[in-house]
Protein backbone atom coordinates (compact mmCIF):
# COMPACT_ATOMS: atom_id res chain seq x y z
CA UNK A 1 0.00 0.00 0.00
CA UNK A 2 3.16 2.47 0.25
CA UNK A 3 3.77 4.85 -2.77
CA UNK A 4 5.53 2.99 -5.85
CA UNK A 5 8.77 3.34 -6.85
CA UNK A 6 8.14 6.59 -8.68
CA UNK A 7 7.78 9.34 -6.23
CA UNK A 8 4.03 10.31 -6.07
CA UNK A 9 4.75 13.71 -4.95
CA UNK A 10 3.58 16.34 -7.49
CA UNK A 11 5.49 19.57 -5.88
CA UNK A 12 4.31 21.98 -9.01
CA UNK A 13 0.82 20.95 -7.98
CA UNK A 14 1.55 22.03 -4.24
CA UNK A 15 -1.86 24.84 -3.34
CA UNK A 16 -1.47 26.37 -0.65
CA UNK A 17 -4.18 26.39 1.93
CA UNK A 18 -7.37 28.72 1.98
CA UNK A 19 -9.16 28.56 4.82
CA UNK A 20 -13.40 28.26 3.91
CA UNK A 21 -15.27 31.13 4.74
CA UNK A 22 -18.17 30.34 6.94
CA UNK A 23 -21.07 33.41 6.98
CA UNK A 24 -21.68 34.29 10.43
CA UNK A 25 -24.76 32.93 10.41
CA UNK A 26 -23.73 29.72 9.27
CA UNK A 27 -21.94 29.21 12.63
CA UNK A 28 -22.64 26.86 15.42
CA UNK A 29 -25.33 28.65 17.68
CA UNK A 30 -23.41 29.30 20.76
CA UNK A 31 -25.88 27.20 23.16
CA UNK A 32 -24.42 28.23 26.13
CA UNK A 33 -23.60 32.05 25.59
CA UNK A 34 -27.59 32.13 25.37
CA UNK A 35 -28.46 29.90 28.10
CA UNK A 36 -26.61 32.18 30.21
CA UNK A 37 -28.41 35.59 29.30
CA UNK A 38 -31.51 33.88 29.90
CA UNK A 39 -30.27 32.73 33.46
CA UNK A 40 -28.66 36.54 34.28
CA UNK A 41 -31.94 37.95 33.31
CA UNK A 42 -34.01 35.58 35.17
CA UNK A 43 -31.92 35.94 38.64
CA UNK A 44 -31.65 40.06 38.16
CA UNK A 45 -35.35 39.76 37.95
CA UNK A 46 -36.56 37.49 39.80
CA UNK A 47 -33.58 37.72 43.03
CA UNK A 48 -33.11 34.07 42.60
CA UNK A 49 -28.84 33.96 43.45
CA UNK A 50 -28.47 30.26 42.04
CA UNK A 51 -29.93 31.55 38.68
CA UNK A 52 -27.16 33.86 38.75
CA UNK A 53 -24.66 31.77 39.51
CA UNK A 54 -25.69 29.27 36.90
CA UNK A 55 -25.37 32.84 34.27
CA UNK A 56 -21.77 33.23 35.38
CA UNK A 57 -20.92 29.61 35.33
CA UNK A 58 -22.74 29.27 31.68
CA UNK A 59 -20.39 32.48 30.86
CA UNK A 60 -17.46 30.50 31.99
CA UNK A 61 -18.82 27.75 29.40
CA UNK A 62 -18.81 30.26 26.59
CA UNK A 63 -15.81 31.76 27.18
CA UNK A 64 -14.07 28.38 27.05
CA UNK A 65 -15.93 27.21 23.93
CA UNK A 66 -15.34 31.17 22.36
CA UNK A 67 -13.32 30.42 18.52
CA UNK A 68 -13.66 33.97 16.86
CA UNK A 69 -12.39 36.20 19.25
CA UNK A 70 -14.22 39.34 17.70
CA UNK A 71 -17.71 38.25 17.04
CA UNK A 72 -18.32 36.03 20.02
CA UNK A 73 -17.03 38.71 22.91
CA UNK A 74 -19.66 40.92 22.14
CA UNK A 75 -22.14 38.24 23.58
CA UNK A 76 -20.60 36.46 25.76
CA UNK A 77 -19.95 40.18 27.31
CA UNK A 78 -23.29 40.81 27.45
CA UNK A 79 -24.15 37.28 29.15
CA UNK A 80 -21.34 38.39 31.84
CA UNK A 81 -23.01 41.91 32.60
CA UNK A 82 -26.23 40.47 33.37
CA UNK A 83 -24.73 37.72 35.53
CA UNK A 84 -22.78 40.22 37.50
CA UNK A 85 -25.75 42.53 37.39
CA UNK A 86 -27.84 39.82 38.85
CA UNK A 87 -25.09 39.29 41.61
CA UNK A 88 -24.97 42.36 42.65
CA UNK A 89 -28.61 43.13 43.30
CA UNK A 90 -28.90 39.69 44.97
CA UNK A 91 -25.87 40.25 47.46
CA UNK A 92 -25.59 44.16 47.76
CA UNK A 93 -29.47 44.55 48.12
CA UNK A 94 -29.17 47.90 45.58
CA UNK A 95 -32.53 49.69 44.72
CA UNK A 96 -36.13 49.05 46.14
CA UNK A 97 -37.26 45.53 47.40
CA UNK A 98 -40.79 45.76 48.24
CA UNK A 99 -41.57 45.17 44.40
CA UNK A 100 -40.10 41.99 42.95
CA UNK A 101 -40.26 43.66 39.39
CA UNK A 102 -36.81 45.83 38.83
CA UNK B 1 -21.06 18.69 4.98
CA UNK B 2 -23.63 17.87 8.50
CA UNK B 3 -21.24 16.50 11.18
CA UNK B 4 -24.68 16.43 13.45
CA UNK B 5 -28.41 15.71 12.68
CA UNK B 6 -30.59 18.69 13.93
CA UNK B 7 -32.25 15.69 15.95
CA UNK B 8 -29.50 14.27 17.53
CA UNK B 9 -28.36 17.82 18.73
CA UNK B 10 -31.80 18.34 20.20
CA UNK B 11 -31.53 15.11 22.10
CA UNK B 12 -28.56 16.26 23.71
CA UNK B 13 -30.00 19.45 24.34
CA UNK B 14 -33.09 18.07 26.07
CA UNK B 15 -30.58 15.65 28.01
CA UNK B 16 -28.88 18.54 29.23
CA UNK B 17 -31.99 20.80 30.13
CA UNK B 18 -33.20 17.63 32.36
CA UNK B 19 -29.95 17.27 34.39
CA UNK B 20 -29.66 21.15 34.92
CA UNK B 21 -33.34 20.75 35.77
CA UNK B 22 -32.51 18.29 38.46
CA UNK B 23 -29.34 19.84 39.72
CA UNK B 24 -31.80 23.65 39.94
CA UNK B 25 -33.91 21.33 41.96
CA UNK B 26 -31.59 20.21 44.20
CA UNK B 27 -29.74 23.30 44.73
CA UNK B 28 -33.32 24.62 45.35
CA UNK B 29 -34.32 22.39 48.37
CA UNK B 30 -30.91 22.74 50.30
CA UNK B 31 -31.70 26.06 50.07
CA UNK B 32 -35.68 26.18 51.00
CA UNK B 33 -34.19 23.94 54.03
CA UNK B 34 -31.59 26.25 54.87
CA UNK B 35 -33.16 29.77 54.70
CA UNK B 36 -35.56 29.84 58.07
CA UNK B 37 -32.32 29.55 60.23
CA UNK B 38 -30.54 32.16 58.52
CA UNK B 39 -31.48 34.42 55.67
CA UNK B 40 -33.25 36.17 58.68
CA UNK B 41 -30.33 38.10 58.83
CA UNK B 42 -29.52 39.04 55.35
CA UNK B 43 -30.77 42.57 54.63
CA UNK B 44 -34.23 41.73 53.76
CA UNK B 45 -36.11 42.70 57.06
CA UNK B 46 -39.72 42.62 55.61
CA UNK B 47 -39.07 39.01 54.71
CA UNK B 48 -37.58 38.24 58.11
CA UNK B 49 -40.72 38.91 59.83
CA UNK B 50 -42.21 37.14 57.37
CA UNK B 51 -40.11 33.89 57.74
CA UNK B 52 -40.30 33.82 61.60
CA UNK B 53 -43.55 34.15 61.74
CA UNK B 54 -43.27 30.88 59.74
CA UNK B 55 -41.13 29.47 62.20
CA UNK B 56 -43.22 30.27 64.93
CA UNK B 57 -45.43 27.45 63.82
CA UNK B 58 -42.81 24.35 63.91
CA UNK B 59 -41.79 25.70 67.20
CA UNK B 60 -45.33 25.63 68.72
CA UNK B 61 -46.08 22.36 67.13
CA UNK B 62 -42.27 20.99 68.93
CA UNK B 63 -43.42 22.30 72.16
CA UNK B 64 -46.82 20.31 72.97
CA UNK B 65 -43.95 17.09 72.88
CA UNK B 66 -41.52 18.57 75.22
CA UNK B 67 -44.13 19.81 77.44
CA UNK B 68 -46.20 16.69 77.57
CA UNK B 69 -43.26 15.19 79.24
CA UNK B 70 -43.09 17.30 81.84
CA UNK B 71 -46.89 17.43 83.17
CA UNK B 72 -45.98 18.82 86.69
CA UNK B 73 -43.81 21.68 86.15
CA UNK B 74 -46.56 23.32 83.56
CA UNK B 75 -49.32 22.78 86.36
CA UNK B 76 -47.42 24.97 88.63
CA UNK B 77 -47.10 28.65 89.24
CA UNK B 78 -44.76 28.83 91.38
CA UNK B 79 -42.29 26.97 91.02
CA UNK B 80 -41.56 27.33 87.39
CA UNK B 81 -40.96 31.10 88.31
CA UNK B 82 -37.53 30.60 89.62
CA UNK B 83 -36.82 27.73 87.35
CA UNK B 84 -36.61 29.89 84.07
CA UNK B 85 -34.50 32.15 85.83
CA UNK B 86 -32.08 29.56 86.75
CA UNK B 87 -32.22 27.54 83.63
CA UNK B 88 -32.23 30.34 81.32
CA UNK B 89 -28.98 32.38 82.94
CA UNK B 90 -26.71 29.83 81.67
CA UNK B 91 -27.37 29.74 77.88
CA UNK B 92 -26.99 33.82 78.37
CA UNK B 93 -23.39 33.60 80.08
CA UNK B 94 -22.20 30.93 77.85
CA UNK B 95 -22.89 31.07 74.40
CA UNK B 96 -22.18 27.95 73.03
CA UNK B 97 -23.81 25.71 75.28
CA UNK B 98 -26.19 23.17 74.01
CA UNK B 99 -29.91 23.82 73.02
CA UNK B 100 -31.17 21.86 75.88
CA UNK B 101 -31.83 24.81 78.30
CA UNK B 102 -32.97 26.94 75.60
CA UNK B 103 -35.97 24.69 74.67
CA UNK B 104 -37.43 24.23 77.67
CA UNK B 105 -37.50 28.15 77.99
CA UNK B 106 -39.39 27.35 75.09
CA UNK B 107 -42.43 25.38 77.01
CA UNK B 108 -42.73 28.33 79.52
CA UNK B 109 -43.49 31.06 76.94
CA UNK B 110 -45.89 28.98 74.85
CA UNK B 111 -47.85 27.88 77.76
CA UNK B 112 -50.53 30.68 78.25
CA UNK B 113 -50.54 30.71 81.95
CA UNK B 114 -46.64 32.16 81.87
CA UNK B 115 -47.48 34.77 79.68
CA UNK B 116 -45.61 36.84 82.83
CA UNK B 117 -42.44 35.50 81.92
CA UNK B 118 -41.34 36.79 78.87
CA UNK B 119 -41.78 40.45 79.94
CA UNK B 120 -39.66 39.61 83.08
CA UNK B 121 -37.05 37.81 80.96
CA UNK B 122 -37.32 40.13 77.80
CA UNK B 123 -35.41 42.95 79.52
CA UNK B 124 -32.77 40.32 80.53
CA UNK B 125 -32.73 38.90 77.11
CA UNK B 126 -32.37 42.02 74.94
CA UNK B 127 -29.71 43.55 77.01
CA UNK B 128 -27.31 40.53 76.79
CA UNK B 129 -28.37 39.80 73.17
CA UNK B 130 -27.47 43.04 71.95
CA UNK B 131 -23.78 42.95 73.92
CA UNK B 132 -23.15 39.34 72.46
CA UNK B 133 -24.32 39.81 68.84
CA UNK B 134 -24.19 43.88 68.29
CA UNK B 135 -26.10 43.48 64.95
CA UNK B 136 -29.28 45.84 64.42
CA UNK B 137 -32.70 43.90 64.88
CA UNK B 138 -36.16 45.66 64.19
CA UNK B 139 -38.09 45.28 67.27
CA UNK B 140 -41.89 45.18 65.97
CA UNK B 141 -44.84 46.57 68.43
CA UNK B 142 -45.64 42.46 69.39
CA UNK B 143 -43.33 41.70 72.35
CA UNK B 144 -44.05 37.85 72.54
CA UNK B 145 -43.10 37.63 68.85
CA UNK B 146 -39.64 39.73 68.94
CA UNK B 147 -39.03 38.12 71.69
CA UNK B 148 -39.57 34.96 69.85
CA UNK B 149 -37.09 35.87 67.07
CA UNK B 150 -34.68 36.94 69.86
CA UNK B 151 -35.29 33.50 71.20
CA UNK B 152 -34.75 32.28 67.67
CA UNK B 153 -31.88 34.31 67.62
CA UNK B 154 -30.11 32.88 70.69
CA UNK B 155 -30.45 29.50 69.35
CA UNK B 156 -28.78 30.69 66.75
CA UNK B 157 -26.01 32.50 67.53
CA UNK B 158 -25.58 29.48 69.74
CA UNK B 159 -24.55 27.51 66.90
CA UNK B 160 -23.45 29.86 64.44
CA UNK B 161 -20.62 28.80 62.57
CA UNK B 162 -21.86 25.82 61.13
CA UNK B 163 -25.37 27.29 60.62
CA UNK B 164 -22.95 30.12 58.59
CA UNK B 165 -21.33 28.13 56.64
CA UNK B 166 -24.08 25.73 55.65
CA UNK B 167 -26.80 28.65 54.49
CA UNK B 168 -23.58 29.49 52.10
CA UNK B 169 -24.24 26.19 50.33
CA UNK B 170 -25.22 27.76 46.80
CA UNK B 171 -22.02 29.98 46.93
CA UNK B 172 -19.77 26.94 47.97
CA UNK B 173 -20.97 24.95 45.76
CA UNK B 174 -20.68 27.30 42.45
CA UNK B 175 -17.16 29.08 43.65
CA UNK B 176 -15.78 25.54 43.85
CA UNK B 177 -17.76 24.76 40.03
CA UNK B 178 -15.64 27.86 38.64
CA UNK B 179 -12.39 26.65 40.04
CA UNK B 180 -12.79 23.43 39.35
CA UNK B 181 -14.21 24.38 35.57
CA UNK B 182 -10.81 27.18 35.07
CA UNK B 183 -8.26 24.28 36.68
CA UNK B 184 -9.95 21.60 34.06
CA UNK B 185 -10.16 24.36 31.10
CA UNK B 186 -6.42 24.25 31.26
CA UNK B 187 -5.17 20.81 31.68
CA UNK B 188 -8.25 19.95 29.08
CA UNK B 189 -6.47 22.56 26.47
CA UNK B 190 -3.14 20.90 27.08
CA UNK B 191 -4.49 17.11 27.03
CA UNK B 192 -5.89 18.02 23.59
CA UNK B 193 -2.94 19.91 22.33
CA UNK B 194 -0.80 16.79 23.45
CA UNK B 195 -3.12 14.59 21.54
CA UNK B 196 -3.05 16.49 18.61
CA UNK B 197 0.57 17.03 18.20
CA UNK B 198 0.92 13.59 18.90
CA UNK B 199 -0.86 12.47 15.81
CA UNK B 200 1.07 15.35 13.94
CA UNK B 201 4.34 13.52 15.14
CA UNK B 202 4.08 9.97 13.81
CA UNK B 203 1.99 11.03 10.57
CA UNK B 204 3.04 14.20 9.27
CA UNK B 205 6.29 14.83 10.38
CA UNK B 206 9.97 13.45 8.34
CA UNK B 207 9.63 10.24 7.20
CA UNK B 208 6.76 10.10 7.51
CA UNK B 209 3.78 8.69 5.64
CA UNK B 210 2.43 12.32 4.75
CA UNK B 211 5.98 13.59 4.16
CA UNK B 212 6.48 10.70 1.95
CA UNK B 213 3.09 11.45 -0.09
CA UNK B 214 2.52 15.27 -0.30
CA UNK B 215 5.03 17.87 -1.10
CA UNK B 216 3.88 20.38 0.97
CA UNK B 217 2.75 20.10 4.61
CA UNK B 218 1.15 22.33 6.61
CA UNK B 219 -1.06 25.81 6.67
CA UNK B 220 1.28 28.43 5.79
CA UNK B 221 3.13 29.27 2.59
CA UNK B 222 6.44 28.13 2.86
CA UNK B 223 7.92 25.12 3.57
CA UNK B 224 8.36 25.69 7.40
CA UNK B 225 4.94 26.82 8.06
CA UNK B 226 3.36 25.46 11.17
CA UNK B 227 1.86 21.89 10.31
CA UNK B 228 -1.34 21.98 12.45
CA UNK B 229 -4.03 24.81 12.72
CA UNK B 230 -5.91 24.98 16.08
CA UNK B 231 -9.41 26.35 15.00
CA UNK B 232 -10.69 26.20 18.32
CA UNK B 233 -10.06 24.35 21.68
CA UNK B 234 -10.84 20.85 20.19
CA UNK B 235 -10.87 21.70 16.40
CA UNK B 236 -7.45 21.42 14.90
CA UNK B 237 -6.68 20.82 11.04
CA UNK B 238 -3.54 19.96 8.65
CA UNK B 239 -3.34 20.65 4.76
CA UNK B 240 -1.33 18.84 2.64
CA UNK B 241 -0.83 19.50 -0.98
CA UNK B 242 1.04 18.31 -4.06
CA UNK B 243 0.32 14.88 -4.93
CA UNK B 244 -0.70 13.17 -8.22
CA UNK B 245 -4.64 12.94 -8.82
CA UNK B 246 -5.24 15.05 -5.88
CA UNK B 247 -5.26 18.74 -5.37
CA UNK B 248 -5.22 18.93 -1.82
CA UNK B 249 -5.76 16.92 1.73
CA UNK B 250 -7.05 18.25 4.37
CA UNK B 251 -7.27 16.71 7.73
CA UNK B 252 -9.72 17.67 10.13
CA UNK B 253 -9.78 16.76 14.10
CA UNK B 254 -12.60 17.21 15.83
CA UNK B 255 -11.54 15.96 19.93
CA UNK B 256 -13.93 16.07 22.81
CA UNK B 257 -14.13 19.15 24.60
CA UNK B 258 -11.68 18.91 27.55
CA UNK B 259 -11.59 21.92 28.24
CA UNK B 260 -14.98 22.37 29.18
CA UNK B 261 -16.26 20.69 32.13
CA UNK B 262 -20.04 21.23 31.28
CA UNK B 263 -19.29 19.09 28.12
CA UNK B 264 -16.97 16.83 29.66
CA UNK B 265 -19.54 15.56 32.34
CA UNK B 266 -22.03 15.48 29.61
CA UNK B 267 -19.80 13.09 27.31
CA UNK B 268 -19.74 11.06 30.51
CA UNK B 269 -23.85 10.48 30.16
CA UNK B 270 -23.39 10.48 25.95
CA UNK B 271 -19.96 8.86 24.67
CA UNK B 272 -18.19 10.61 22.40
CA UNK B 273 -15.19 10.13 20.43
CA UNK B 274 -12.17 11.64 19.04
CA UNK B 275 -12.92 11.80 15.24
CA UNK B 276 -10.79 12.85 12.55
CA UNK B 277 -11.95 13.73 8.84
CA UNK B 278 -9.93 13.14 6.32
CA UNK B 279 -10.97 15.12 2.69
CA UNK B 280 -9.29 15.01 -0.44
CA UNK B 281 -10.07 17.24 -3.28
CA UNK B 282 -9.36 15.04 -6.28
CA UNK B 283 -8.76 16.46 -9.69
CA UNK B 284 -11.41 16.76 -12.45
CA UNK B 285 -9.79 14.56 -14.46
CA UNK B 286 -8.35 11.65 -12.04
CA UNK B 287 -11.86 10.40 -10.76
CA UNK B 288 -15.24 8.76 -12.78
CA UNK B 289 -18.26 8.38 -12.20
CA UNK B 290 -17.95 6.71 -8.64
CA UNK B 291 -20.33 6.89 -5.96
CA UNK B 292 -19.17 4.74 -2.98
CA UNK B 293 -19.71 4.46 0.87
CA UNK B 294 -18.99 1.82 3.21
CA UNK B 295 -19.28 2.52 7.71
CA UNK B 296 -21.05 -0.02 10.06
CA UNK B 297 -24.29 -1.37 9.62
CA UNK B 298 -26.09 1.31 11.42
CA UNK B 299 -24.47 4.47 10.40
CA UNK B 300 -25.04 3.19 6.68
CA UNK B 301 -28.33 2.91 6.55
CA UNK B 302 -28.81 6.52 8.81
CA UNK B 303 -26.02 8.07 5.99
CA UNK B 304 -27.62 6.49 3.12
CA UNK B 305 -31.22 8.42 4.11
CA UNK B 306 -29.46 11.33 5.00
CA UNK B 307 -26.56 12.28 1.91
CA UNK B 308 -27.76 13.71 -0.38
CA UNK B 309 -25.62 11.95 -3.42
CA UNK B 310 -25.83 8.66 -1.29
CA UNK B 311 -29.70 9.35 -1.54
CA UNK B 312 -30.20 10.25 -5.15
CA UNK B 313 -27.59 8.08 -6.49
CA UNK B 314 -26.52 4.89 -4.06
CA UNK B 315 -28.66 2.20 -2.52
CA UNK B 316 -27.43 -0.81 0.01
CA UNK B 317 -25.61 -3.43 -1.63
CA UNK B 318 -25.55 -7.26 0.07
CA UNK B 319 -22.84 -8.78 -0.34
CA UNK B 320 -22.11 -10.74 -2.90
CA UNK B 321 -21.79 -14.79 -3.23
CA UNK B 322 -18.76 -16.54 -3.82
CA UNK B 323 -16.29 -13.24 -3.74
CA UNK B 324 -14.39 -12.14 -0.45
CA UNK B 325 -15.97 -8.84 0.93
CA UNK B 326 -15.99 -6.96 4.02
CA UNK B 327 -17.47 -8.62 7.43
CA UNK B 328 -21.07 -8.88 8.49
CA UNK B 329 -20.93 -5.58 10.61
CA UNK B 330 -19.96 -3.14 7.94
CA UNK B 331 -22.33 -2.27 5.27
CA UNK B 332 -21.46 -1.22 1.68
CA UNK B 333 -23.43 1.96 -0.20
CA UNK B 334 -22.58 2.22 -3.55
CA UNK B 335 -24.31 3.34 -7.06
CA UNK B 336 -23.28 0.30 -8.96
CA UNK B 337 -21.96 -3.74 -7.46
CA UNK B 338 -19.50 -3.61 -10.20
CA UNK B 339 -17.60 -0.58 -8.88
CA UNK B 340 -17.87 -1.34 -5.39
CA UNK B 341 -16.37 -4.77 -6.24
CA UNK B 342 -13.75 -3.13 -7.92
CA UNK B 343 -13.11 -0.60 -5.24
CA UNK B 344 -12.77 -3.38 -2.00
CA UNK B 345 -9.61 -4.72 -3.77
CA UNK B 346 -7.87 -7.64 -2.25
CA UNK B 347 -5.16 -5.69 -0.61
CA UNK B 348 -7.93 -4.03 1.17
CA UNK B 349 -9.34 -6.95 2.55
CA UNK B 350 -6.10 -8.40 4.19
CA UNK B 351 -5.03 -5.34 5.29
CA UNK B 352 -7.86 -3.55 6.77
CA UNK B 353 -11.35 -5.00 5.73
CA UNK B 354 -10.72 -8.74 6.18
CA UNK B 355 -12.75 -10.91 8.47
CA UNK B 356 -9.15 -11.19 10.33
CA UNK B 357 -7.85 -7.85 9.94
CA UNK B 358 -10.65 -6.07 10.70
CA UNK B 359 -10.68 -7.09 14.36
CA UNK B 360 -7.61 -6.14 14.85
CA UNK B 361 -6.97 -2.96 12.85
CA UNK B 362 -10.70 -2.03 12.31
CA UNK B 363 -12.24 -0.52 15.85
CA UNK B 364 -10.74 2.78 15.21
CA UNK B 365 -12.84 3.34 11.71
CA UNK B 366 -15.92 4.55 11.32
CA UNK B 367 -16.45 5.40 7.34
CA UNK B 368 -15.17 6.13 4.09
CA UNK B 369 -17.75 8.23 1.13
CA UNK B 370 -16.05 8.79 -1.78
CA UNK B 371 -18.24 10.43 -4.27
CA UNK B 372 -18.14 12.89 -7.57
CA UNK B 373 -21.04 14.58 -6.70
CA UNK B 374 -20.58 15.75 -3.23
CA UNK B 375 -22.89 18.33 -2.19
CA UNK B 376 -21.03 22.23 -1.85
CA UNK B 377 -18.15 23.67 -3.84
CA UNK B 378 -16.20 20.56 -4.28
CA UNK B 379 -17.78 18.29 -6.22
CA UNK B 380 -14.97 15.10 -6.73
CA UNK B 381 -13.76 14.26 -3.11
CA UNK B 382 -12.71 11.31 -0.59
CA UNK B 383 -14.00 11.16 2.89
CA UNK B 384 -12.53 9.28 5.37
CA UNK B 385 -13.41 9.45 9.07
CA UNK B 386 -11.51 7.63 11.99
CA UNK B 387 -11.48 7.87 15.13
CA UNK B 388 -8.33 8.83 17.02
CA UNK B 389 -7.06 6.44 19.41
CA UNK B 390 -5.33 8.03 22.43
CA UNK B 391 -1.86 9.74 22.50
CA UNK B 392 0.27 6.60 23.47
CA UNK B 393 -0.93 4.37 20.61
CA UNK B 394 -1.53 6.39 17.78
CA UNK B 395 0.88 4.03 15.63
CA UNK B 396 -2.79 1.62 15.82
CA UNK B 397 -4.05 3.76 13.27
CA UNK B 398 -1.09 3.58 10.81
CA UNK B 399 -2.74 0.44 8.37
CA UNK B 400 -6.04 3.29 8.51
CA UNK B 401 -4.05 6.21 7.34
CA UNK B 402 -2.44 4.04 4.62
CA UNK B 403 -5.38 3.58 3.42
CA UNK B 404 -5.78 7.63 2.07
CA UNK B 405 -3.34 7.34 0.01
CA UNK B 406 -4.31 4.00 -1.30
CA UNK B 407 -7.39 5.13 -2.45
CA UNK B 408 -6.44 8.44 -3.94
CA UNK B 409 -4.45 6.17 -6.52
CA UNK B 410 -6.59 3.65 -6.96
CA UNK B 411 -9.44 5.90 -7.33
CA UNK B 412 -7.10 8.42 -10.12
CA UNK B 413 -5.82 5.24 -12.01
CA UNK B 414 -10.12 3.73 -11.73
CA UNK B 415 -11.66 3.71 -15.25
CA UNK B 416 -15.92 2.56 -15.03
CA UNK B 417 -16.24 -0.25 -17.78
CA UNK B 418 -18.62 0.64 -20.48
CA UNK B 419 -21.34 -1.32 -19.25
CA UNK B 420 -21.25 0.33 -15.67
CA UNK B 421 -20.80 3.78 -17.14
CA UNK B 422 -24.08 4.02 -19.40
CA UNK B 423 -25.94 2.90 -15.96
CA UNK B 424 -24.36 6.35 -14.55
CA UNK B 425 -24.96 8.81 -17.16
CA UNK B 426 -28.14 7.75 -17.20
CA UNK B 427 -28.56 8.26 -13.59
CA UNK B 428 -27.08 11.02 -13.65
CA UNK B 429 -28.40 12.61 -16.68
CA UNK B 430 -32.08 12.26 -15.13
CA UNK B 431 -30.71 14.06 -11.77
CA UNK B 432 -29.06 17.14 -14.08
CA UNK B 433 -32.74 16.99 -15.49
CA UNK B 434 -34.43 17.39 -12.01
CA UNK B 435 -31.89 19.98 -10.94
CA UNK B 436 -32.69 21.97 -14.31
CA UNK B 437 -36.12 21.65 -13.86
CA UNK B 438 -35.80 23.09 -10.14
CA UNK B 439 -34.08 26.25 -11.18
CA UNK B 440 -36.60 26.93 -13.80
CA UNK B 441 -39.35 26.91 -11.77
CA UNK B 442 -37.38 29.11 -8.92
CA UNK B 443 -36.86 31.49 -11.63
CA UNK B 444 -40.13 31.62 -12.92
CA UNK B 445 -41.03 32.03 -9.33
CA UNK B 446 -38.90 34.82 -8.73
CA UNK B 447 -39.80 36.96 -12.20
CA UNK B 448 -42.89 36.63 -11.06
CA UNK B 449 -42.65 38.04 -7.67
CA UNK B 450 -40.53 41.01 -9.70
CA UNK B 451 -43.63 41.46 -11.73
CA UNK B 452 -45.88 42.04 -8.89
CA UNK B 453 -43.63 43.90 -6.86
CA UNK B 454 -43.65 46.31 -10.57
CA UNK B 455 -47.28 46.09 -10.73
CA UNK B 456 -47.74 47.49 -7.05
CA UNK B 457 -44.99 50.14 -7.83
CA UNK B 458 -46.30 51.46 -10.69
CA UNK B 459 -50.18 51.21 -9.02
CA UNK B 460 -48.80 53.56 -5.96
CA UNK B 461 -47.28 56.07 -8.32
CA UNK B 462 -50.45 55.79 -10.17
CA UNK B 463 -52.46 56.69 -7.64
CA UNK B 464 -49.72 59.12 -5.98
CA UNK B 465 -49.92 60.99 -9.29
CA UNK B 466 -53.65 60.99 -9.74
CA UNK B 467 -53.24 62.59 -5.78
CA UNK B 468 -50.51 65.12 -7.24
CA UNK B 469 -52.92 65.68 -10.32
CA UNK B 470 -56.12 66.21 -8.16
CA UNK B 471 -53.83 69.23 -6.66
CA UNK B 472 -52.72 70.35 -9.63
CA UNK B 473 -55.95 70.92 -10.94
CA UNK B 474 -57.38 72.24 -7.77
CA UNK B 475 -54.65 75.07 -7.84
CA UNK B 476 -55.30 75.65 -11.56
CA UNK B 477 -58.55 76.36 -10.68
CA UNK B 478 -58.09 78.60 -7.90
CA UNK B 479 -55.16 79.98 -10.57
CA UNK B 480 -58.62 80.98 -12.97
CA UNK B 481 -60.79 81.90 -10.48
CA UNK B 482 -58.12 84.31 -9.14
CA UNK B 483 -57.58 85.59 -13.00
CA UNK B 484 -61.02 85.87 -13.49
CA UNK B 485 -61.70 87.92 -10.21
CA UNK B 486 -58.64 89.71 -11.32
CA UNK B 487 -60.09 90.22 -15.25
CA UNK B 488 -63.13 92.05 -14.20
CA UNK B 489 -61.02 94.20 -12.04
CA UNK B 490 -58.98 94.79 -14.97
CA UNK B 491 -62.08 95.50 -17.04
CA UNK B 492 -63.63 97.73 -14.74
CA UNK B 493 -59.99 99.91 -14.31
CA UNK B 494 -59.99 99.58 -18.20
CA UNK B 495 -63.67 100.90 -18.54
Amino acid sequence: MASQSNDPRQPSAARPYKPSIVAPQDLPIDYSGFIAVVFGVFGAMFRYKLCSWLAIIFCAQSLANMRNFENDLKQISMAMMFGIMGLVTNYMGLGPRSSPKS
Amino acid sequence: MAKRSPLSRFRRLLYVITILSVFFLLLHRISATNEPHFEGFDADEDDEFVIESNDVGPVRSRTPHISLSEPTSESLHGPPNPKPDSEILPPVSDPNSNSKPASTSFDYWDEDEFEGIPQDLSPENIAIKESATGSDFDLSSDPEKSDLGKDLKSEASDVRPPKNLMSYSIEIVCVTFLVVFAINYFTGKRENENLALAWASKFATKDSIFEKNFSLLGVGETEDSPLLLKEGNNVFKFYASGRRFCSGLLATMELKSRHDLISRLYNMVVPCKDVITFEVYMNDDAMDQVVFALARKKLAKTIQKEVRDLQRFAALVPPPSGKKWVPEELQVVSESKEVAGDLITDAVLDQVFGDKAFEKFGKDFISLHFSDQHLGSNKKMLVLKFALPDANHMADMSRLIALVPYYIDLIGRYKLSSQARSKTEAARLKVAQEIYKELQNARQEALQQKKAEQRKKLEEAQSKLSAEALRKKEAKERARQMKKSSSKLKISRAN
